[in-house]
């Protein structure tokens, strides 16, 4: 099974330090050394604030994803336990952004790569779990009020179990009185 | 996150009947622009040239048409600059094509068709006597009032146009209050 992070609603304080921890984790600390207005800030997960919530949103890394059945060039795989976009095959066409339906990828600039207008190469962009990155998924690590967490197989199969033995538990009780 | 990326329209297998109204219409609007097409069949004089393409598959029927792709393979590969973009769109300027299919086999759709250009309700003509030929792909009707024609004229609306930075933010928004939802899932 693929791994994914979920946030939690009622612990997270919209800070959108998994943004930044996010965006560290991929291209490293020079950013804040950086003149802001040179730079792109491309996160892979997303604060999301309404009324009622703020919650950061980021890919689900689904068993079947709509991305990977949608891309023409093959350019997403699954790897890992995550399903990963290969930026070097992705020519932009904005497909898996249409089929993710959470909102999932976004379309971002290459710094220093260029088409063949003189305009910069703009490709999908998306959570990878942080693969390859030691400490595993860089928002989880830096969330201040730990309400993102690494959901992995055992976890969601324990939980499942556990709700499982509940509800037998109950319709025992049931059949007893 | 990169803003005003290029719109474009998808078809709907499960609506599409295959009726082609989607690309007489492509046709009548756009040859309005150079060509007098007015709205019947008997003003036609030149052959009908569709952007986008009615396609049958094994499940059924639906048009298909170009993406606007944002690193675009077509615009990549034209030697002679005849594809650029505009409005965050994509364009193929017919005056410069010289219809040397190199973008119909970048495109991973098959969004391109070269088609004979008509110009002035006539065939263009080549130095020997050829029909002049373009590669005919969706400008999502630039310039086109009320917007990609095909939309419009589809009678079972299976043609959406789709704005993807706007659905992304709308989608992002449902997925925080599923969050909201399933917060108690140990």
């Amino acid at each position: 099974m693929n791994y994914f992070v979920k946030g939690n609603p009622d612990l997270c304080i919209g800070c959108r330090t998994c943004m930044i921890g996010c965006v560290v984790a991929h291209e490293g600390k020079h950013i804040f050394e950086v003149d802001p207005d040179s730079y792109t800030f491309n996160p892979r997960l997303h604060m999301v604030k309404t009324a009622k919530i703020s919650v950061p949103v980021q890919c689900k890394h689904c068993e079947n994803p709509a991305c990977m059945a949608a891309c023409p060039a093959g350019a997403i795989q699954m790897k890992d336990h995550a399903v990963i976009i290969d930026t070097s095959k992705c020519m932009g066409c904005k497909s898996c952004m249409d089929a993710c339906p959470f909102g999932a990828i976004d379309m971002v600039t290459e710094a220093g790569k260029f088409q063949a207008d003189g305009k910069e190469r703009v490709v999908a962009n998306k959570c990878d779990l942080c693969s390859g990155i030691p400490g595993g998924p860089a928002c989880v690590r830096v969330c201040p009020t730990a309400a993102l967490t690494l959901v992995k197989e055992d976890e969601l199969a324990d939980a499942m179990e556990k709700k499982r033995m509940e509800a037998a538990r109950n319709l025992f009780r049931d059949n007893q009185e | 996150m990169k803003k005003n990326l290029g719109s474009f329209v998808v078809g709907d297998s499960t609506k599409c009947t295959g009726c082609k109204a989607c690309e007489v219409a492509c046709f009548a609007v756009h040859s309005r622009q150079n060509n007098p097409v007015g709205k019947t069949v008997g003003t036609v004089t030149v052959p009908v040239t569709p952007k986008l393409y009615l396609t049958r598959f094994e499940q059924g029927c639906m048009p298909i048409q170009c993406k606007h792709c944002e690193d675009a393979p077509c615009l990549n590969v034209c030697t002679k600059g005849a594809i650029s973009r505009i409005d965050n769109q994509v364009i193929v300027d017919p005056e410069k094509c010289i219809g040397c299919k190199d973008c119909m086999q970048a495109c991973p759709f098959g969004a391109i068709a070269l088609l004979p250009y008509a110009k002035d309700g006539k065939l263009a003509a080549q130095a020997m006597g050829e029909t002049k030929v373009f590669a005919s792909k969706c400008d999502l009707c630039a310039g086109v009032e009320g917007g990609p024609a095909c939309v419009r004229v589809c009678p079972h609306q299976a043609l959406r146009l789709v704005d993807p930075e706007a659905e992304a933010e709308e989608k992002k928004i449902k997925a925080a209050e599923a969050l909201l939802m399933t917060k108690n899932w140990r």
